[in-house]
Formats: structure tokens, C-alpha cells, sequence
């Protein structure tokens, strides 16, 4: 029961291309509840895409393992639907023929009133071919191509990026009843945080091709505190009275200390605390990398360990 | 009755596996055509083009060249049959077995840039393998589909080639093994243009650029294409013949491969006779010092038209399954497929 609750999980997941080349992932481990909307939020360049290719098996890892559905990623890849980030589609076919060509590639699921719906929302004209096509009308398409497929896991790589303000609230509208009406899991990555602060209730923080948040949102908030104090200690002695914490950023101005911190119990006294929000937390730890990562899902294997004590070194 | 329930489940399911995959293969083909419907368009045009034009030239401008090249052998005029049909009529008939034994060329390009390459490009094939069929799947559909229309309309433009060169041949100075004549009249043009095939899609999965694939996959079946070309001759063993004087001639229509003189009764072409011709010697003499036997000459008759073709399609095919075997594998590889 447990194998199909997880929609998606890693252990140890690492990619880099070409033999020598850079890693663009590495030492990856999380798991991803089903049914859950998650946001997967990093700077460009992070191993966002790269983490949601190898999920829809279009990449192979170089170490490590992702399980889809409770199976290899190749093997689930009728169940999951995929959007990439530069949304590629035929440019020479019209809106008709790409979902057309939809139906054919998958035989069996595919739900041709799901995508006319999509497309017909955009008011888009089904002679039009997709060259002539906005990179929102693109997007648009595109998403009416992965949500017709009827997927249990659907991977949006910047899903809304290209799309107006309107669009982009009726699509996120039409995804968020999709999650919950069928139980779909949506994976998105964005860079804007703010774009998925209400839709999603997971997260997964990557940043220099490592996991470094993940798990719910709420428990995720939940677990860190953002503190301000006078400065118990003269300035530049270091002792600030965070030691017992794990401490994700902090900042000394004057006599006044300001810090984002994971209590591991109680705070003294004098401290004023208030709940972070997600950007801040994100951005918290995305100006710290040195941050100690929080995947409480993290399988509890050493594939994890070498790789960071590779990047300490 | 309760029987009946148990029969008819396990009837029903094997039925419906057979359909579904059926209908899962038309429907690959049917999307591969509707990316590629101008590529096979085009396609289309030229086979039609090149067959008409084949046609018009052998029932419309022939007889009449004909009748005026036999009205000159009459007069009894050597020269006349050299300038007759020159201009319309052999050059035209050159040019299409040159399109049709050089249709490779336009094949290697079109899979290597448009076929894969630009989808690689584009990513529109991560389009293709993010959909319900496989990346291995999809690369089948990819080459079944141009194999079948390049099979066809390659065949059917080699037997058409076939005709008008047969009735062309008296007006035509090109012999059965001279480049395209050999090319374009037999299953070896249908070969090439499947291994180009082939090694298109392997060099667009390999460099993954539209471009440079079209560029590498031209390069590289027309090396193997000249390749093949020159040591032709030796796909199949020659006749030889030997004589104790002169050297032997061929008979009339034969595709001369080598000549020389035998020393000890062994091949020697490469032997330079020339010292034996200088004044105050014996030529019979020096060719006796020598060890000069006798001549030869080695040559293939028109009957191993066949038997050449065969060979060298065989080879090119085998070519192209190596291709193609790699191309599944390092796609399966990069995409981290297992089955199916």
C-alpha cells in the first residue's frame, strides 16, 4: 500500500552529463505523498528540470534511483504526463491536428473533451497552426495535450510562465480541480514563489542540484521560527545564544539579531518569534547554501552522506 | 451456464490486446505522417516526376530518335548516332538515373535534419516520448514509415528506370555496370536509400542537432556509397581469361576489370613490359627473361549484373541494420527504457 501512496520518490538520484561533465543533480532523496500539488522552487540553473525529466523518463540517471508510481519511470510513462519547459509542439500542425496527434499517442486514455475544453477556453482557433501561436496559447495547448492524457502524475516544468495573469489563474484554476476531483499529483517547478504559495502543499527546495527542503509546506513553516533579539553579546564574539539551533540564516546589525532558525526547543524568553512565510523561508535558505538541508522524508541510507560531505570539502 | 462466465473473460482479453496494439501502431504511423505530410508530399512529386519523365522520354522523343538513328545506319554515316538524342534524350535519361541512383542522399539529409534531428532540436520528440507510447516505440514508427514510402517509390522508379534503359540502349553509350546504370536498375538504390535511412537516425540521436546530423549523415552514406563504388568489381569473382600470345578481349558487353600479362602462369598487372621494347633487344627474348607466359584478362559478364547487385545490397543492408540496431540501443539507453 505504501508503494502506491508515494506518486514520486528518490534515493540518492544524481545526473551529469556527458562522462566528466558537471552534476546537475546529486545525492537526491525525497518522497512525494500522492495526491499532493508540489511545488519544486530553486534558481534557473538549479536541477529543476532536470529532476522532473528524469521523473518522466526521458532521461536516464547516473546514480541513484527515481520511482514513478511505484514503478521505474519508463514503465509508469503511460500514467504520467509531462509538460517541458520551452512547451515544444509540431509547429507545422494546427491546434486540431497536435490534439488529434494526441489521441493517437495514447490509445486507450485519452479524454478529447478534456482538451477541447482547454483549448476552447483560450479561444483559440483549431485551424490555427501552432506556429502562429502566443507562448501562452502555446502553453495552453500544450497543458490541454498533458491533462487529456488523464494522468495519475502530471510534471510542469514553469508551467505558467508565458501565460497572462488571467490565464494563469483559470489554468492553475482548471489544474486544482483536476488534483482534486481525480487525485491527480501535480509536480511544478517555478522560480516565483509567489505563484505557488496558494496552490501547492508540498515543496521541494532545490538549489545547486541538491534537495535542500522538502516535505509539506505547513510542516515545513511549521518547523522553522524567524527570531529577533538584542543581541545578548557584545558585538563580533559570535555568541548569540542560536548554538542549541539549527540555524538557517541570521544577522547581526547593531545590538539587534535577526535570524531564521530551526528551534530544537525552547526559545528563550526574551525573543520575540513570528512564523516565517514561504518566500521567506525559500529565500532563507537560497542566499545560505551552507543551511543544513530538512527532507524529513530523506530514506535513511548513507547515499545521502559522502555526497555532502563532497560539497563541505 | 455458469460456465459460460469463465470462457468468455479470458476470450475477451486476448481479443482485445491484439486490437489495442493494432490500433496503438496506426495510430504512431498516422501521427509520424501528419508531421512529415509535406516531406512525403514532396516525396511523392518527385517519384511521379522522375517516372513521367522516364515515360515521356522513351514513348515520345525515343521512337522518333530511333527511327532517325536507323535511317542514318543506312546511309551508312558513322558519325550520326553520336550527335542524335545527345541533348533530349540521353542527357534527360542520365540525369533521372542519377536523381534515382542519388536519392540516398536526399534520404540521409531528411532523417538526419527533419526525421530526428530537428526533433531532438526542437524537443518536440520529448513531446512525442512524454505521450502513452515509448521512445522506442516512437523511433519504429519514425523509420517504418519513410522505409515504407522510400521503399516504394525507390522500386517503383528502378523498374521504371529499368524499361527506358532497355529501350534506351541502343542510342545510349552508358554500359550495365557504369555508375548509376548499375545503381539505379536494381534493389541496390532501394538499399542505399534505407541505410541513409537508418544512419540518418543514428546521427540525429547521436549529435542531437538538426544541422550537423543532416551534414554527418550525408557525409557518411556517401563515403560508404563511393567506398562500395570503387572496389565493386570485387564483390563478385571475375571471369578470366588467358591466352599464350596476345592479351584475350572480352566478350562484347562485358565489364573489363583488369588485363595483363602472366609470369609463370601467375597474374601480373602491375608488370611494366616497357625495357622489352627498347632497340637491339629480342622482345620474345626479354619477355622469356621475364618469365612472361602468356596474357589475361578478367572481366565480368553482363549475366553477373545480378550476382553484383545482390552482394553489394546485402552489404549496405547489413549496414543499415547495424545502424538501426544502434539507434534503439542509445536511445533505450538515454531514456532509461527497459521494455517494450
Amino acid at each position: 500500500m505504501t508503494v502506491t501512496d508515494t506518486a514520486l520518490a528518490a534515493s540518492g538520484l544524481g545526473k551529469r552529463f556527458g562522462r566528466r561533465g558537471a552534476w546537475a543533480l546529486r545525492g537526491c532523496a525525497f518522497r512525494l505523498p500522492a495526491g499532493r500539488v508540489c511545488a519544486v522552487v530553486g534558481p534557473n540553473g538549479a536541477g529543476k528540470s532536470t529532476l522532473l525529466a528524469l521523473a518522466a523518463g526521458l532521461l536516464a540517471p547516473s546514480e541513484g534511483t527515481v520511482t514513478v508510481l511505484g514503478t521505474d519511470p519508463a514503465s509508469a510513462r503511460a500514467r504520467v504526463g509531462y509538460v517541458a519547459q520551452d512547451k515544444p509542439l509540431y509547429p507545422q500542425l494546427t491546434v486540431a491536428e497536435t490534439l488529434r496527434m494526441g489521441a493517437d499517442l495514447n490509445p486507450g486514455r485519452w479524454d478529447a473533451e478534456t482538451a477541447e475544453r482547454i483549448v476552447s477556453a483560450g479561444e483559440l482557433d483549431p485551424g490555427a497552426r501552432i506556429r502562429t501561436l502566443s507562448g501562452g496559447q502555446r502553453t495552453r495547448v500544450a497543458l490541454a495535450l498533458a491533462l487529456a492524457k488523464q494522468p495519475e502524475l502530471l510534471l510542469l516544468d514553469e508551467p505558467m510562465a508565458d501565460l497572462d495573469p488571467l490565464a494563469r489563474h483559470e489554468l492553475m484554476g482548471t489544474l486544482m480541480a483536476r488534483a482534486a476531483q481525480y487525485g491527480t499529483t501535480i509536480v511544478m517547478s517555478s522560480h516565483v514563489v509567489a505563484e505557488l504559495e496558494d496552490s501547492c502543499d508540498h515543496l521541494l527546495l532545490v538549489g545547486g542540484g541538491r534537495v535542500r527542503l522538502a516535505g509539506e509546506i505547513d510542516d515545513l513553516l511549521d518547523a522553522h521560527t524567524r527570531v529577533s533579539a538584542t543581541a545578548p553579546a557584545p558585538e563580533g564574539t559570535g555568541d548569540t545564544g542560536l548554538a542549541p539551533h539549527t540555524v538557517v540564516e541570521s544577522r547581526v546589525t547593531g545590538r539587534q539579531l535577526s535570524a531564521l532558525v530551526r528551534p530544537s526547543g525552547p526559545l528563550p524568553d526574551g525573543w520575540r518569534t513570528a512564523k516565517p512565510s514561504l518566500e521567506e523561508l525559500v529565500l532563507a535558505y537560497l542566499r545560505n547554501p551552507q543551511a543544513a538541508p530538512l527532507t524529513p522524508a530523506e530514506p535513511a541510507e548513507p547515499a545521502g552522506r559522502p555526497a555532502d560531505a563532497e560539497a563541505l570539502a | 451456464m455458469t460456465a459460460t462466465v469463465p470462457t468468455t473473460a479470458p476470450r475477451t482479453e486476448p481479443g482485445r490486446a491484439p486490437d489495442a496494439t493494432g490500433r496503438t501502431g496506426w495510430g504512431t504511423a498516422r501521427a509520424v505522417l501528419r508531421v512529415h505530410r509535406t516531406a512525403l508530399v514532396v516525396w511523392g512529386v518527385l517519384v511521379a516526376a522522375l517516372a513521367g519523365g522516364l515515360v515521356w522520354l522513351t514513348e515520345v522523343t525515343g521512337p522518333d530518335l530511333r527511327a532517325r538513328q536507323e535511317a542514318c545506319d543506312w546511309a551508312a554515316q558513322d558519325w550520326c548516332d553520336m550527335n542524335i538524342g545527345m541533348v533530349g534524350y540521353d542527357g534527360p535519361l542520365d540525369l533521372i538515373g542519377l536523381l534515382t541512383a542519388g536519392a540516398f542522399v536526399a534520404v540521409a539529409a531528411f532523417a538526419g535534419g527533419a526525421l530526428i534531428g530537428r526533433e531532438l532540436d526542437s524537443g518536440t520528440a520529448r513531446l512525442a516520448w512524454t505521450q502513452g507510447i515509448t521512445p522506442t516505440r516512437w523511433l519504429a514508427a519514425k523509420l517504418a514509415v519513410p522505409a515504407l514510402a522510400v521503399t516504394l517509390g525507390l522500386t517503383a522508379e528502378v523498374l521504371v528506370f529499368r524499361w527506358a534503359w532497355s529501350a534506351a540502349r541502343p542510342l545510349t553509350y552508358a554500359d550495365w555496370w557504369s555508375g548509376h546504370a548499375f545503381t539505379a536498375r536494381g534493389p541496390v538504390a532501394v538499399a542505399y536509400a534505407l541505410c541513409a535511412l537508418a544512419v540518418g537516425a543514428l546521427t540525429g540521436l547521436l549529435l542531437r542537432r538538426a544541422l550537423p546530423a543532416l551534414g554527418v549523415s550525408v557525409a557518411a552514406v556517401l563515403g560508404l556509397a563511393l567506398l562500395l563504388a570503387r572496389y565493386r568489381a570485387s564483390l563478385w569473382p571475375a571471369v578470366t581469361l588467358t591466352s599464350p600470345t596476345d592479351v584475350p578481349s572480352a566478350p562484347e558487353g562485358s565489364w573489363d576489370v583488369e588485363s595483363g600479362v602472366l609470369v609463370h602462369g601467375r597474374q601480373a598487372p602491375d608488370l611494366d613490359l616497357g625495357s622489352c621494347d627498347r632497340a637491339g633487344t629480342s622482345s620474345a627474348r626479354c619477355l622469356d627473361d621475364l618469365g612472361v607466359t602468356g596474357s589475361y584478362t578478367r572481366f565480368h559478364p553482363e549475366s553477373h549484373f545480378w550476382p553484383l547487385q545482390c552482394v553489394e545490397t546485402g552489404i549496405v543492408l547489413g549496414v543499415a541494420v547495424l545502424a538501426t540496431a544502434a539507434a534503439f540501443l542509445l536511445l533505450r539507453r538515454r531514456t532509461a527504457t527497459t521494455g517494450g
